[in-house]
């Protein structure tokens, strides 16, 4: 099998490895970079639960191969905030109840941080079609809506990061 | 001792608000596993991790019907990095008939289930093969090499052909129906001669998936003493039985862990990759790694049964129902699995919330080689849900009646009683949760185009919450304190993400007067954490929530006693809050009864209008307070137990009499309406949601966070099952494979769904709540089969309303 | 298991180099938004993976005197999003912002939609309809520029012979006469696989239809357009009567199947329903 070097800014660090053609970003950051934080739910970019970004556009590792995120910027929800420093959209998701099983929950709030990066002020509108590749069985999205707009209401300060 | 205004109901009825009562029920917190899943820290099934693991992988039939004739897998096993592969000749015990329970044997109906097939292939999907290998790619390899004969049979695949006499029998019984139920009220012949109109028709529903987020996964090995350990993504842990009796083990050597789940609803319930990994880390002795692709869970985990509904329905002109009779037919797939069941709550729901003179209503589950169907969200009372919405609607319209009209004539009230002879004696708001979710929905949105119709539509939903009583329920919780004053809480609960976990958090700081945050829930080891039962039938709130409450009560109850001694006042005066013992104006106790039969109460003094005199503290001191970490270290210093683990007991009934149907089933119910406005364009049949209201009586909201999280989702989860969703099969094989040609509704298909919680608080888990995991999404679709007919004039009798079948219904093609 | 080869060319040069050197070997991968589920199911075993995604030039989207040049590695998102292409061709950025959900928008390209070739392609029928032409590389550097019409052979069967790749697509500026609307139905709101769709393309000329220019999606055995309701429209007085007269000539240039999506009989039901909403919509408003 055929393996090629590959170095991933993963969440603002430096990360090599190496990897066959097929392989995706997912794969990758799943099995060899330990980032399980970007879920697995369909591996076909229906479900959205993989959700990272890819130089800033929120795009589904499970459809970009390792080697074409090589050189690239990659952030996944762990890069967005911690628990000690955390993101305003994952405060406002605890603290409103967007979070039910959790399993869509690090996709959703990458793909709303994509969308607040480009539109601050993003509307209802706007951000119901932002998520609209990212399914959630449990919520019923009406928290998750509702938290993502209750930051971009706010002043840009507490979304830039 | 009981407080001498309360009945033996349950019932917790004050007239104040939960606000003024609680320190923390009733207020929107944040779930304690909130912050991890938000940060990306929570390591669910699939993401856990051991050195040396092994990848695994499942072999599937490619036939829906077929005999297995042989199974060679030397290549594969030959195949470098292979370490195990096996087949139905490899499981210690590869068939057991299932005697339904889960937690434990119960009579009734027997279903053979096998672990991998053998003889005879059932379904497609159906498991023929497990291979474990060094990496995934191996396994998937050596999967590839295995040489699998099958000779091709006939098969069946629709359940009223499969009830024929002679129809192929898909398993080894001639007969191909599971079982029946009947239910006889009165005289249905009489009831629709008395009738002045009379509907009929039959309803179709499909089946569904539950199209969690998260695939089925889980991780096993062996530990230090030989116990094999599965951490796996369970609704119940107790399968650790099931399992070791199929690896021929005492089933203390058996240990299931569940993380948090993402996501469950049934489909998860019944055991998927647990007793695979145990095989194979018996075989291999090393851990082993299995996670099921999307493709994977859509072909081989149980799915909805699709029914077959015949309905006729008579009602005098002044909209009194008179008469029902219903047949309804399920399939049942290929394996019993919980058919009988989910057809049992189909079958005493099958009135609806109403009150109906004449009943009469057979049931049947029925054996195909379509995919194996199980519990679902609703278990059954989605369903009937559908057609006796439609039926009132119809009779409505023959009548000139408003819908809400026509209901409000019927609905069962607190006191009243079901067609299978229960009496409903714990809260029925039904009627209130109509007039309000109508009330919401307000007048008719205007519509965008001369195609466009705009029709609004409601339906009423009963579902129960608590399992059938004659499985004799029963759940345990520990609590304890530590000496710096925070709380643990150890219960096998399962968390599938509708906040089972944290709920026991908020009821443990609520009874011992804590902040939240002072308290750690560890859950869902079936070794370390009393077994709290199954994460289905909407029961952990009810069941482990009141053994929460039970042992906390308990540990309170101890912390107050000395408290009293040091304090000298009597202990019935003395409450904790924010972690301060303080004395009370009046007796307030926090009461534990327990019958003879062993089913519990607990419940709470907490605030009454009226204060009897002989119940008012002699010598209240609002000076006189302790701090709880004093009481603690105190009591700990006396020997005195700072923990207590409770069980509590559900009322249990004997079997239902299945000939007539009559008899309890459930401990209660939940009652709660849906109200949709939808825009249908008449041309091309595409449906636009324009409202969704969702209206229920929960009791008490334990969390409001969390109870509207389970409204909006079932809400949606419902609307899928109406609009979006469908299970397409053909002769047995999937042609909807993946999440693009099975349809979930996406942000951009639902409108903000609009919550309406009552509170009666006439609900039996703690502090009167009821359950609302399941029942809230029982009505979305027959709500929404209720607006597109009022927009159109004609109706879709089948789910899911595509376009297509409205233009149908139009006669536009 | 097979090794596959992973190659990305720096520039055009380096890119009909390799070209040259793989010839029927190589398989162009851009945002890979087919091709990688593809490949994990085995549908399509690749060789050697030429990733093209990056190329400046395949990127470019520019504005010439008489067309709109559009690089095939250009994503569904940009295109969707791009000025030029709102001001000149907005139906082709409508079209774009229907294509999947706003994650495969950011990873797919248009090149690929057209090379994947499925009937159900998002970016053909608007494409189609404005006259767009692509334009391949062979394997020996040699360009060549093929009307789309021409280039849709058949079921997911186009013009490119192995080892060639869509370098642009070229868009002639439509008149400034010419009109457009496009219609995508699917099941549901978002990330549907489109059921029916129709793009037209439209000039008038004192009340009567001087061109008319029609394409459909996902009701053929590949995007057609509509050559015989073309002829139909142009000459013809903007009439209502127009609308009855021109449905057995739809009917007769579309193919629909039954499917998992709906039946033959619902595909040609609302085909003609979103077809005269355009019309009408360009006609008489």
């Amino acid at each position: 099998m055929k393996t090629y070097p590959i170095t991933i800014e993963l969440n603002g660090e430096a990360r090599n490895t190496d990897v066959s053609a097929t392989e995706t970003l997912l794969d990758v950051l799943r099995n060899k970079f330990d980032a399980v934080e970007v879920k697995n739910g369909c591996e076909q970019g229906d479900c959205g639960a993989c959700t990272v970004m890819l130089d800033g556009k929120a795009v589904n590792a499970c459809l970009v191969l390792a080697l074409q995120a090589s050189g690239k910027a990659v952030t996944t929800v762990k890069g967005i905030g911690s628990q000690t420093s955390p993101h305003a959209l994952q405060r406002a998701f605890v603290e409103q109840g967007a979070i039910q099983c959790g399993y869509c929950t690090a996709g959703m709030i990458t793909a709303a941080k994509a969308l607040l990066d480009e539109k601050s002020t993003a509307t209802t509108a706007e951000i119901r079609q932002a998520i609209s590749g990212n399914l959630c069985r449990c919520t019923g999205y009406k928290k998750i809506v509702a938290a993502i707009e209750s930051v971009a209401k706010k002043e840009p300060a507490t979304h830039k990061r | 001792m009981l407080e001498k205004n309360h009945q033996n109901s349950g019932a917790q009825k004050t007239t104040s608000s939960a606000a003024d009562r609680y320190q923390v029920i009733g207020k929107p917190m944040p779930r304690h596993d909130a912050w991890p899943k938000a940060t990306g820290e929570t390591i669910y099934a699939g993401d856990y991790k051991r050195p040396g693991m092994l990848y695994a992988k499942a072999l599937r039939s490619e036939y829906a019907a077929a005999e297995l004739v042989a199974i060679d897998t030397r290549e594969a096993l030959a195949m470098p990095g292979v370490a195990a592969v096996l087949t139905a000749k490899d499981v210690p015990h590869n068939e057991t008939v299932t005697r339904f329970g889960q937690t434990h044997t119960v009579g009734g109906f027997e279903g053979l289930y096998r672990v991998l097939a053998d003889k005879k292939i059932r379904f497609k999907g159906e498991a023929v093969a497990l291979v474990a290998a060094k990496t995934l790619a191996i396994a998937q390899a050596a999967m590839e090499k295995i040489k699998v004969t099958y000779k091709p049979l006939e098969g069946v695949f629709d359940p009223e052909t499969a009830m024929q006499p002679d129809a192929y029998p898909v398993g080894e019984d001639a007969s191909n129906v599971v079982c029946s139920y009947k239910v006889r009220k009165g005289d249905v012949a009489k009831g629709f001669a008395a009738a002045d109109v009379i509907v009929e028709n039959r309803y179709r529903t499909q089946m569904v998936d539950h199209a969690y987020l998260e695939p089925e996964a889980g991780v096993a090995w062996l530990d230090d003493d030989g116990v094999i350990t599965i951490r796996a993504a369970t609704q119940v842990i107790e399968h650790f039985r099931g399992i070791a009796d199929v690896l021929g083990v005492p089933q203390n050597r058996v240990r299931v862990i569940t993380p948090m789940l993402g996501g469950g609803f049934g489909g998860k319930e019944d055991i998927t990759v647990e007793t695979y990994l145990a095989l194979l880390v018996q075989k291999t002795r090393k851990p082993v790694s299995l996670t099921y692709t999307r493709e994977e869970s859509i072909l081989a985990h149980s799915k909805r049964h699709p029914y077959v509904m015949y309905y006729k329905t008579g009602a005098t002109k002044n909209g009194k129902l008179v008469a029902m009779e219903a047949r309804l037919i399920s399939d049942a797939g290929g394996y019993v699995y919980l058919s009988p069941w989910v057809l049992l709550y189909s079958t005493v729901t099958a009135t609806g919330p109403y009150d109906i003179t004449n009943v009469k209503v057979d049931t049947f589950t029925v054996l195909t080689n379509n995919t194996f169907t199980s519990a679902n969200r609703g278990f059954g009372a989605n369903q009937p849900c559908f057609a006796y919405e439609a039926q009132l609607d119809e009779l409505a319209k023959k009548l000139g009646m408003a819908p809400l009209a026509i209901r409000r004539k019927n609905y069962l009230h607190t006191g009243d009683a079901l067609a299978s002879g229960r009496v409903l004696e714990h809260a029925v708001e039904t009627e209130q949760t109509a007039v309000k979710a109508l009330e919401a929905l307000g007048p008719p949105s205007r519509p965008r185009s001369d195609r466009q119709r705009i029709g609004q539509g409601i339906a009423s939903g009963i579902s129960p919450y608590g399992r059938m009583m004659f499985l004799h329920d029963t759940s345990r919780s520990f609590v304890s304190v530590e000496l710096d004053g925070s709380a643990t809480v150890r219960c096998g609960v399962q968390d599938l993400g509708g906040g089972q976990a944290s709920t026991l958090a908020q009821i443990t700081a609520e009874v011992l007067g804590i902040p939240m945050e002072k308290v750690t829930v560890f859950h869902g080891d079936s070794s370390l954490t009393p077994l709290a039962g199954t994460t289905t039938a909407t029961r952990q709130l009810y069941m482990s929530g009141n053994a929460t409450l039970k042992a906390a009560a308990a540990v309170r109850q101890n912390l107050l006693r000395k408290a009293g001694t040091m304090m000298a006042v009597d202990p019935d005066f003395l409450d904790i809050r924010d972690e301060t013992v303080f004395v009370q104006t009046a007796r307030k106790p926090w009461v534990i009864t327990e019958s003879e039969s062993g089913e519990c109460q607990v419940t709470y003094g907490g605030d009454r209008g009226d204060l009897i005199a002989a119940e008012m503290c002699p010598d209240p001191d609002p000076d006189k307070t302790l701090p709880l970490r004093d009481v603690i270290r105190a009591a700990a210093a006396d020997g005195i137990a700072l923990f207590n683990v409770a069980q509590f007991n559900a009322p249990a009934r004997e079997l239902i009499d299945f000939k007539t149907g009559q008899g309890q089933v459930w401990p209660d119910l939940t009652f709660g309406t849906v109200a949709m406005e939808v825009a249908v364009d008449i041309e091309t049949g595409t449906i636009e949601v324009l409202k969704l209201i969702s209206c229920f009586d929960v009791g008490q909201a334990i969390n409001p966070l969390s109870a509207e999280g389970q409204l909006e989702g079932g809400a949606v989860y419902g609307l899928g099952y109406g609009l979006t969703e469908d299970i397409i099969l053909e002769k047995g094989i999937t042609l909807t494979p993946t999440l693009s040609e099975y349809l979930l509704p996406t942000a951009m298909d639902t409108p903000a769904v609009r919550t309406i919680m009552l509170q009666s608080g006439g609900g039996i888990g703690p502090f009167g709540a009821k359950g609302i995991g399941e029942p809230s999404n029982v009505p979305p679709a027959a709500a929404l089969a209720n607006a597109v007919a009022n927009a159109i004039g004609v109706r879709v009798y089948d789910l899911p309303v595509f376009p297509e079948k409205v233009l149908k219904a139009l006669g536009r093609i | 298991m097979q090794t596959v080869e992973y190659l990305k060319p720096a520039d055009m040069n380096e890119l009909a180099a390799l070209m040259q050197q793989y010839a029927a070997r190589a398989t162009f991968i851009a945002g890979g938004t087919n091709l990688i589920p593809d490949m994990r199911s085995g549908r399509h075993r690749p060789e050697v993976l030429l990733d093209i995604g990056d190329l400046k030039a395949m990127n470019a989207i520019a504005l010439n005197d008489d067309h709109l040049s559009i690089g095939a590695a250009a994503t569904i998102a940009r295109i969707a999003a791009d000025a030029t292409v709102n001001a000149h061709c907005p139906i082709l950025a409508a079209a774009a912002a229907k294509l999947g959900n706003p994650l495969t928008r950011n990873r797919a390209t248009i090149g690929g939609n057209l090379a994947n070739a499925s009937p159900c392609a998002d970016t053909a029928p608007p494409l189609l309809s404005l006259e767009a032409l692509v334009e391949i590389m062979d394997v020996k550097g040699q360009q060549r520029q093929v009307p789309l019409d021409k280039f849709f052979r058949g079921y997911k069967w186009t013009d490119l012979a192995p080892g060639e790749v869509i370098t642009r697509i070229v868009v002639p500026k439509p008149s400034s006469g010419m009109q457009g609307g496009h219609t995508k139905l699917g099941l549901r709101k978002a990330a549907a696989i489109c059921v029916a769709s129709v793009a037209v393309m439209l000039e008038k000329e004192n009340d009567h239809i001087a061109k008319a220019r029609v394409a459909f999606g996902s009701v053929a055995p590949k995007p057609i357009r509509a050559y015989r309701l073309e002829a139909f429209f142009e000459g013809k007085a903007a009439d209502a009567t127009l609308l009855s007269q021109c449905e057995p000539i739809l009917q007769q240039e579309i193919a629909p199947i039954s499917d998992i999506r709906g039946s033959e009989a619902y595909r040609r039901q609302v085909t003609a329903v979103i077809f005269k909403r355009n019309l009408q919509e360009l006609l008489w408003s």
